[in-house]
């Protein structure tokens, strides 16, 4: 235990007078938001956030690149990547279904075979989808949206906490 | 005049679907107003991490510690990590334990804000609520910018730390603490101030000094209880013994105590956090043990080029000899503790995690004996007690 | 008299066109809509976010409402199998019924002699205290006493609807709305008497031409009524009854699809007619106008007090149903009673 040993703090208690100025002064504080909000919300459908590098977003695959050294198999904690065998060669697959982004397999892959792509938002239409072979995992996900998909980046800022940023 | 008042009690089965119960079942035996006992059904959210434990190896095992208080699970890692590296014998280089120590008080911060904020919905308080997530934010979004993830981070490896702080981070930490700062003063007003939140609070789940340690209560509740007990004092691991911060305590041990020392608690994490920024020394973030296992072309790119670790072969399945270790870590919801015994094959024979929410049970219990109804939410969110965590 | 004129005339008659088109059910209707579309959007502004949108993006979403209430008409009204369905599904709407009821003595405007389009109904609605018509769906000098009357009818509703759902989170919302009903009643009672022994008279509308906003006669009683309209219509910080972490929704609990939109209704409506009363006791009611601008006036006013009273919901947490009991009869009952004394007195000096 440390040597310094303090006094415990006491609140202050309450006092009748006191309280009807912590409530105007709640009230107060409710309008001030009111009349100049400080919104957080990402519009999403419309706006949405370009992951910064290095998050931990869905794997690609380089199937040229890979040495078939099955680490980033042994290394999965949710068994969700599994070696087969692709003209024979050794390539590995993922069941998204059961990947938990831990990243381990990108960082311990020894010929960098595997990258984190910006891309988390993905939707599958049945289980099977989910499975990716190793033609499927070569492709890259970060596809450029067309439409009207505003990219925003989020910046922290002294006033407003999350502020986004529109990225060009 | 005397009334005689005739007793009119029943039971009241609050969840495990109901707005104010969590993943459990509260069966409230209710005399009139007053509950005369709870019983807690919990376990609804069990997964078996312990069991699991003894059949993954010891990698595989830092995303799975983590899940069961993914809002803290900075701390869950770094209890588990610790304690294998007790076992491994090596030892962390100094900027990798000040990395631990800011990524382990971001998340605090960020898990006292959701623990404010759900204390908050529970008294209907729903700014409380909004606000608590929308502040925690902007601590996720650091984190998600040093470890890659926002919550599952898996950031502390054996040796480590997965990634370097990048003077970006650096900048968006100072501008979050200055935030925050201000808009604490806010929270004092609307919600820590405001008459309706201490008069639900006060005097209400009152845990006397003797109380809180026969009941094995931890963490903020203990010390809001008027106990001089932090782990990060007691026993100090990462970077805290080279950090000036000091430990709330409160004396009066009600859910107003509790939640001021959440608060201020936010605030000594800030402080804890730029002293990090100012003192954090130049070195490598992994043991040279490993270090030197990582190939020197790949040395150059990723760890030099760009502060990130690759991962030696070394750990997809290493062997650590036979023995045993604990490990005590100050969770953003109390004392955690890890026991990992090895019997020298890749999968640990034994793990046994203890988590502060655990031990919250029996204290939510017994404080919930002889209060009106009404304060069995009230208690509950003012002991931030987080099911998952608790089961496992 | 031709057709349209006899039309005419009976579509203006106070007691069809105060109850039914304006201020009465349609404005209802509206109001409930915006009330809540308001509460959600202040709410939002306070907190963080920005609230509904999608639903018509140019209005800020206003339609989202009317979208929730399309959806709960159409989703299943799931009846309970331990219920007597006939009271089960006759609660909420005897509840929404009684709720209304207390508008239809509340005045809202006066009538002059000529020039108003309520001029024809002078003397059918004639208040021989104030020399003028009043509109009101039904006019009694001592309205004040039957819209307090009226008022008082509706907790025991509230307590039939948990009675009859036969579920314990609504019986325990019921034995709260019991115990809460009598101390807000009697602030209610207490802060409209003094105004009534202030002005020497038991007619609203009397009060109301003796052109003293209530606000300043008597702020003591405002601040009472103003506590006793949050605790009787549910607003925060005495959400009590339907305390959702602790009750589910109290009374509410077992109603579900159109029936559960009858059930909410009820508090925002009794809100809105508290606030009408308010607006004519306290705030000036429709001074300086009259007739159709006097009533759109005074329910601007009770618009703006509503959306005050729903805008606390962003502010407060809710009391313990113990310590909103304690408030009321410790704290507010004596200060009511101060109140009385004081109107007294200040209507002995002052208002002769």
């Amino acid at each position: 235990m440390d040597s310094v040993k303090k006094e415990p703090k006491e609140y202050k208690k309450e006092n009748p007078i006191g309280l009807f100025g912590d409530h105007l002064n709640a009230i107060a504080t409710g309008l001030k938001y009111f009349a100049k909000p400080q919104r957080i919300t990402l519009k999403y459908p419309e706006e949405s956030i370009r992951l910064p590098t290095g998050y931990r977003g869905l794997i690609r695959l380089y199937k040229d690149v890979c040495i078939g050294c099955t680490l980033c198999a042994m290394i999965c904690p949710a068994d969700a990547m599994k070696m087969m065998t692709q003209e024979g060669k050794k390539l590995p697959i993922i069941n998204y279904g059961r990947c938990v982004f831990c990243g381990f397999c990108v960082d311990i892959c020894p010929v960098d075979a595997l990258k984190e792509t910006g891309v988390h938002d993905v939707a599958f239409s049945n289980r099977r989808d989910l499975i990716f072979d190793p033609d499927k995992f070569n492709k890259n996900y970060d596809v450029p949206f067309t439409g009207v998909v505003r990219k925003v980046r989020a910046e922290v800022d002294e006033k407003k906490g999350i502020r986004y940023v529109p990225d060009s | 005049m005397d009334v005689e008042v005739v007793p009119v009690t029943g039971e009241l089965n609050v969840g495990p679907q109901h707005p104010g119960s969590g993943h459990m079942r509260i069966l409230v035996k209710l005399s009139g107003d007053i509950v005369d006992d709870v019983e807690l059904d919990v376990g609804y959210v069990h997964r078996a991490v312990e069991k699991l434990g003894e059949n993954r190896n010891y990698m595989h095992l830092i995303p799975l510690v983590e899940r069961p208080a993914i809002l803290d699970s900075v701390h869950m890692n770094m209890g588990y990590v610790m304690a294998v590296e007790k076992i491994i014998n090596v030892d962390v280089p100094e900027r990798a334990l000040y990395l631990r120590s800011f990524a382990a008080e971001v998340n605090r911060i960020a898990s006292h804000f959701y623990g404010i904020g759900i204390l908050g919905i529970f008294l209907g308080h729903s700014t409380s609520f909004m606000w608590g997530f929308g502040d925690r934010e902007i601590w996720v979004h650091i984190l998600e910018a040093l470890t890659g993830a926002r919550v599952t981070n898996s950031y502390v490896i054996p040796g480590g730390v997965r990634r370097d702080i990048s003077p970006s981070i650096i900048e968006m930490t100072k501008k979050a603490i200055s935030y925050t700062r201000r808009k604490l003063n806010d929270w004092k007003k609307i919600f820590f101030n405001n008459p309706t939140i201490r008069a639900r609070l006060e005097n209400v789940g009152v845990m006397t000094k003797d109380q809180a340690i026969a009941w094995g209560a931890v963490g903020p509740n203990l010390r809001a209880s008027g106990v001089y007990f932090d782990v990060r004092k007691a026993e100090p691991y990462a970077a805290y013994s080279k950090l000036d911060f000091d430990i709330p305590v409160y004396k009066e041990g009600d859910g107003y105590a509790r939640s001021m020392v959440r608060l201020e608690e936010i605030e000594q994490s800030m402080r804890i956090l730029e002293q990090i920024i100012k003192d954090i020394p130049q070195g490598p973030i992994l043991s040279e043990r490993f270090l030197k296992q990582i190939p020197p072309t790949r040395m150059k790119k990723w760890v030099e080029g760009q502060g990130r670790i690759v991962l030696p072969g070394y750990y997809a399945s290493f062997r650590p000899p036979k023995g045993e270790a604990t490990s005590r870590v100050e969770a953003g919801r109390g004392e955690l503790m890890y026991y990992v015994m090895s019997d020298g094959s890749a999968k640990p024979y034994r793990l046994r995690m203890i988590t502060p929410s655990y031990r919250l049970i029996y204290v939510f219990k017994n404080l919930c004996k002889g209060v009106r109804y009404a304060d069995v939410v009230s208690i509950y969110g003012s002991l931030d007690y987080f099911p998952p965590e608790a089961d496992r | 008299m031709d057709f349209i004129s006899i039309l005419r005339f009976y579509f203006f008659y106070p007691s069809f066109f105060d109850i039914i088109i304006f201020p009465g059910l349609i404005l209802f209707a509206v109001i409930l809509l915006t009330a809540i579309w308001f509460e959600r959007k202040a709410a939002a502004r306070v907190q963080m976010r920005v609230g509904p949108y999608y639903a018509s993006k140019r209005s800020g979403g206003f339609l989202q409402l009317v979208a929730d209430a399309l959806k709960f008409v159409f989703s299943e009204m799931i009846i309970p199998d331990q219920v007597n369905p006939t009271l089960f599904v006759l609660a909420p709407a005897l509840l929404l019924m009684i709720s209304i009821l207390p508008f239809a003595v509340v005045p809202v405007s006066i009538i002059p002699k000529s020039g108003s389009i309520f001029s024809p109904y002078f003397h059918d609605f004639y208040d021989p205290n104030i020399g003028m018509g009043v509109l009101s769906g039904f006019f009694t000098q001592y309205n004040l006493v039957l819209v307090l009357a009226l008022e008082a009818i509706y907790p025991i509703f509230i307590i039939f609807m948990g009675w009859v759902t036969n579920n314990r989170f609504a019986i325990l919302g019921s034995v709260r709305e019991t115990m809460l009903s009598v101390s807000y009643d009697v602030l209610i009672f207490m802060a409209t008497v003094s105004l009534a022994l202030e002005f020497h008279t038991l007619d609203i509308a009397q009060i109301v031409q003796r052109g003293i906003p209530g606000i300043l006669a008597n702020p003591f009683a405002a601040l009472v009524f103003f506590i006793g309209m949050l605790i009787g219509s549910s607003r925060f910080p005495f959400d009590i009854v339907e305390a959702e972490t602790e009750l589910v929704v109290g009374p509410a609990t077992e109603y579900s699809g159109f029936l559960f939109v009858i059930t909410m209704a009820p508090a925002y409506i009794g809100n809105f007619i508290y606030s009408f009363i308010f607006v004519d006791l306290f705030l000036g009611g429709w001074l300086p106008f009259t007739g159709l601008p006097g009533a759109a006036y005074t329910a601007l006013k009770a618009v703006i007090v509503l959306f005050f009273s729903v805008f606390m919901r962003s502010v407060y947490g809710r009391y313990r149903l113990d310590q909103a009991l304690r408030g009321s009869w410790k704290y507010l009952f004596p200060l009511s009673l101060f109140a009385l004394i004081f109107g007294m007195v200040v209507g002995f000096l002052w208002i002769a």
